[in-house]
This record gives C-alpha cells, structure tokens and sequence, in this order.
C-alpha cells in the first residue's frame, strides 16, 4: 500500500506538494506521474471566484491511501466520485464507501481530516470542486442566490460539513458529457468551467427542494435500491422490468420500493430508466455509427416514431434533426 | 411599431436603460420583465466570468417590437443563438437577415461596431441566447487555436464585420433547450445559465476549430464493407474489371452511394484505382525476368492490345514498358 498524505485548498497552493508527494510533476495544468503506480489524466484549473476544479481519471495499479491534512481549511470540497472498482473515505468515526455505485458525491469541510483508500484496479474519473468558504457567501450574493442563515452553515465551529450522498442523475450525464472531451486546451477549460457551474446549481437546486438526504436512508434500503439502479442501467437496451419484478429484487413491498426509489434518485424507476435510455440513445447517435430506426430497435422501442416523440419530449429536438446538425 | 433602442456592455449598467424605455424595473440588476402590454416574457442578464457575459431572452411579443442595438465603446463580439421555431430578423446596414431554428440558420456572430436591429416575430416565442465576449479574449483564443482558416481574421478584412456563421450544433441546441424548462426565479438558474453558456461556447469553438476533412464520416460498417471491396479488387487484379454492380452488391450499397462512397474514402473511383494496382503489378512482372515478350504480359493481366496497355502504362508511371522490361532469354544468356 502507498500512503501519501497531501492537502487541497481552495487556491492553487496545494499543487506543487501533491505532485511531489504522488511522485509526479506540473506541465501546465497537468499533474503527470510516473505510470507504474497509476495511469491517466489529473488536470487542475482554476475557475475564478476562489474555486478550483480537479479532474482526473485515472487507473491505480497500486492500493493507494491518501491522506487529506490541510493547512488552509477555509474551503469545502465537493468531490464527485465515479470510481469503479472499491473505494472509501474515512474520517474520525465514519466510513463510507464511495463510488459511482456507492455514494458519489461527498461534501467535507476542509478542517476535517479525511483518509481516502482505493484499490488496487479501480478506475476513477473524479471531478473534485474546491470552494473557499468566504467565497461560497459571496458567491450566493453575486449570483443573487440566497440561503437563510448561510452564517452558521458554513462556519466551521458551529458546523462542519460532511455529507455523503448521491448525485443526481443529470449531473451524472454532465459529468459523463465532460468524460468525453478531450483534457487541456481552451475549449476544454470552458466546458470544465460550466461543468463546475452546472454542478453547483445542480447541488443548489437540491438544496433547494430539500430532498432526503440519503445518509439517513437504512443502508441495507439505499443498496437495494442502488442494485437496482444498476440493473436498469446495464439492462437499457431491455424493456422495462416491470415495478413487481424490481420490488422482488430488493425484497421490498412494490410501494415501498418505488417510494423509496423516488426519495432516493429523485425520479420515478420508470422515468429514471426511460431517462438513461434516451442518454444512450443520444450517444449512439453522437457516434454516427446507427442510423435512429437502428437505434430505435436496438433500444427495443415499439416503434420509430414512438422513439421519435420520446426523443424530442425529452431533448426538444426530433433525433434526426439532432443527427443532422452533429 | 415599438422601438428599444441599448446598447452592451459586459457589466450590468446598460440595462437601466432598457428597463427605462419598457417602462418596467430592473430586478436585481439582472432580470427585466416585459410588462404585459407589450408581451409577455423577460431579458435575463448575468456576467460568467471575466470577459464574457450572457442575456437570455424568452419572450412573446404582441405588438412588433423592433430591438435596436447601437454601437458601444467596448471592443465586444455578440454571439446570437436563436432557438425560435420561427423565422425572426436581423438587420445589419439595411439588410434582413432571417434567422430561427426554422430555417437552419441560428447562429449569427455580430461586431458590436456595427448597429443592427432585432425584429421577433409577433404572437411567437422567441428564444435567443446571446453571449456577449470582449474582443481581447477570443484573441487569445485565436492565437492559442493557431489554425490557418482563421475567420476572425476574415471577417476583419471583410468590409461588413459580420459574420453569418450558420448553425448550431446539435449539443448546444439541447444545452439551450435544456434552459427552456427552468424557471428563472429558481435559485440555481444563475449558475444553471452560466454553465450552458460556457458549453455552449466550448462547442463552438471546438466545432469551428475541427478540422474539416472530418466531414466524411463514415461507420464502421461501411468503412469494412469498402475496405472489403478494396481487397477483393487488389486480390484479382488478374482478371477483368468485376463491374460497378458487383462491387456495389459486394458492400451492400446501391451503385451511387458505392462510388461516391469510395470517391470520397479513398480518392480514387474503384476503376482508377483497379488500373494503377494492375500497372504496378506489370511493373512488378515486366521486372521479374519471368516472361519472354510484352504481349505475354499483357495477356497475363487481361489486356487484349498491347498499345492500350503500353498507353496506360505510361499515363500512370510515366515510363515506357520497355524501359522496365527485363526479358527472360536474356537473363538466361547472361549466367
């Protein structure tokens, strides 16, 4: 196991060390490695307005510990982990395991000190958001948003952050969009740059609407439904399950099932499936491989035109006129 | 016909104006609403960053509305997204331009320098978003993209600093669309407006910035299907041209899409090319001291005169068959 022990801060401080901890060196925003401990792409940026954003996917071949000191504490981080293979992030009395098929979104106050362990194997593409917490204030203020007793939140004696929840699905197809550019260069800092921005008022929008948060969710419940999410994802191509065979799979009364799966994904199963669906549709189309009737099947729709109308429902745009203007 | 008459500027100032003439407030220094007599709907402005500011507007309006925007100071570009199912207008120097997703054309990139006016469609929703970015950072931009198809460059030396870029691609079209269905009085549309923005301009750039010979795009299955072709061409180069029709039923394609297909991928009609691979094979074989006479070599690769074949040969290669041929008798005398 290599441990490291590094820090983050809402500035661009932390940088230098973190690449001599994890052996690695700056070129412009990259931080690369040697490729014997892990291989990939970890890309920083600064946003403006005390935000830094950090990107990376990356494979380790190695079990990694990272330790999490830092120096600065004025800032929370909002790490969006979609890592496939086991990770875990621990701090004094808790650990939670994290993931794109476990909690995927942590928010932790910088003054906690947190350990982060992933095995060997795994596969991370991880978009961390640093923000100072004198900025989230006057972030609020300049965008014109405005939270009651924003004070108390965000001081760090009265509270300390730590929430583990999971995003949202929209946020995961931002983040997913993100995965497909390119790193470096211009056009990829822009997207990055909104990205960071959708996320945020994504996060908002959640807060705004005070969803259940999923910590308090029995954690033998949120699996089930989390296996479940699973099922729908790598059955896309399928028809839909039917709500009585997805109850079963999570030994759950199917109202219990499909209330819980509403608290928890924020969406009914069926609209979350037929969601997915039209994202993998719209992949497909991006890739110009398929013509939409190909699709169409593919997808197991009843028909074209059904497919047609599900498709602009969802995107405002019939997939054909999507196609032509790719 | 009603009259609105601002200018931009990358901070907020110059919509106290705008709400002056509609007889309406400012709220927040970013929003104004259309008050009901003229239409319904709202300008929505917001500064993204440094250098770049948005104003979305959703609006329907009930009398003709004509938005004239002046000249300002500051050296902007105004990108013009328009997403209106319908035909509205832009005018520059006295020209209409048609511009909507109804008619393909939705992207229009204007000079601030230059006065244009904006007419909406009456009784129809019109969306545009318009990113308004100082001139100093798409120079940078420019320079960090170091392509020699520079169209900003361009469109300087033209005499009209307008450019009608043409359309939108399909992501940002669904970027945009995606603003439809939030409501501005949410607290996250702010930074919801935000980010689109910035993809959307990621998009653009990256579009613009392409480079073109990405326009044939072909699947894989066609790309295998024509390879397939390709192969089995340079396999029987022995025999006679095996016909368009063969060929084209080989790939599953229809005759045209075949040839424009394979035109296209490999720059050569298939019997171009069928010819160029037999004459480097006679070349091979004229080469090879395996034969006694031009004519055997001729009727070996399927030609019936040998001025035909001598005339092709030249065309492609440039030299005589003679020049290459090494007889087989004499090779024979020599050891």
């Amino acid at each position: 196991m290599k441990i490291i022990e590094h820090r983050y801060s809402a500035d661009l401080e932390w940088v230098e060390h973190y690449a001599a901890q994890i052996g690695g060196k700056i070129e412009g925003n990259f931080i690369t490695t040697s490729e014997d401990f892990q291989t990939g792409t970890r890309y920083f940026l600064d946003c403006g307005d005390g935000i830094i954003a950090y990107y990376l996917n990356v494979e380790y071949h190695r079990n990694f510990r990272l330790i999490q000191k830092n120096l600065n504490q004025d800032f929370v981080g909002f790490y969006y982990n979609l890592t496939e293979g086991e990770a875990t992030v621990r701090s004094g009395h808790f650990m939670y395991n994290v993931g794109r098929w476990q909690y995927n979104l942590s928010v932790i106050d910088g003054a906690l000190e947190s350990r982060y362990e992933v095995l060997k194997g795994s596969k991370t593409f991880a978009l961390c958001i640093f923000i100072k917490k004198s900025m989230i204030k006057a972030f609020l203020k300049r965008n014109n948003i405005i939270i009651e007793n924003i004070d108390t939140l965000i001081d760090s004696k009265v509270n300390t952050i730590v929430r583990f929840d999971r995003m949202s699905n929209e946020s995961f197809h931002v983040l997913n969009d993100l995965k497909k550019l390119e790193v470096g260069g211009a056009v990829f800092d822009l997207n990055l740059r909104g990205t960071v921005h959708l996320l945020i008022s994504n996060y908002l929008k959640k807060i705004a609407t005070k969803r259940v948060i999923i910590q308090t969710v029995n954690e033998n419940d949120l699996a089930k439904i989390i296996s479940v999410q699973m099922y729908l994802i790598e059955h896309l191509g399928e028809h839909f399950p039917s709500i009585h065979f997805m109850a079963q799979m999570a030994n759950m009364s199917e109202s219990k099932f499909k209330s819980l799966f509403k608290k928890i994904t924020g969406d009914t199963a069926n609209a979350f499936f037929m969601e997915n669906k039209l994202q993998l549709a719209k992949e497909l189309l991006e890739k110009k491989q398929l013509t939409v009737s190909q699709i169409s099947d593919h997808l197991h729709f009843t028909n074209n035109s059904y497919f047609a109308s599900k498709f602009r429902e969802h995107f405002g745009l019939s997939p054909k006129a999507f196609y032509k203007q790719l | 016909m009603r009259k609105l008459t601002h200018y931009y500027s990358l901070t907020p100032e110059w919509q106290l104006n705008v709400a002056e003439q509609l007889s309406t407030e400012l709220i927040d220094n970013k929003l104004i609403v259309v008050p009901n007599h003229i239409g319904d709907g709202f300008f929505y402005f917001s500064q993204i960053m440094e250098g770049i500011s948005v104003v979305y507007a959703d609006l329907l309006t009930k009398e003709p509305l004509k938005i004239i925007r002046q000249r300002s100071d500051n050296e902007l570009f105004i990108f013009h997204f328009d997403l209106s199912e319908h035909v509205n207008l832009i005018k520059i120097n006295n020209v209409d331009y048609e511009i909507g997703s109804f008619n393909q054309l939705d992207l229009a990139i204007l000079d601030n320098q230059i006065e244009s006016a904006f007419k909406p469609a009456v009784g129809e929703r019109t969306i545009a978003l318009r990113l308004l970015i100082d001139k100093k950072l798409l120079h940078d931009f420019i320079l960090k993209f170091s392509t020699s198809e520079n169209y900003f460059a361009k469109s300087k030396s033209n005499k009209k600093a307008f450019y009608h870029y043409g359309n939108i691609d399909s992501n940002s079209i669904l970027l945009i669309q995606s603003i439809k269905t939030k409501s501005i009085y949410d607290l996250s549309f702010d930074s919801f407006l935000k980010g689109i923005s910035l993809k959307v301009l990621g998009n653009f750039f990256n579009k613009f910035y392409e480079p073109k010979n990405k326009n044939l795009q072909l699947t894989d299955v066609e790309g295998q299907a024509l390879e397939k072709t390709k192969n089995y061409l340079t396999n029987n180069l022995y025999g006679p041209f095996p016909s368009l029709t063969f060929l084209s039923g080989m790939a599953g394609m229809s005759e045209s899409k075949y040839k424009s297909l394979f035109k296209k991928h490999f720059n050569d009609t298939p019997k171009n090319l069928f010819i160029e691979e037999k004459i480097k094979l006679a070349q091979k074989l004229l080469r090879s001291g395996e034969y006694s006479t031009l004519t055997a070599i001729m009727y070996e690769l399927n030609y019936t005169k040998l001025s035909y074949f001598c005339t092709k040969y030249f065309e492609i290669l440039k030299r005589k068959p003679t020049d290459d041929f090494v007889k087989k008798n004499a090779t024979k005398k020599v050891t």
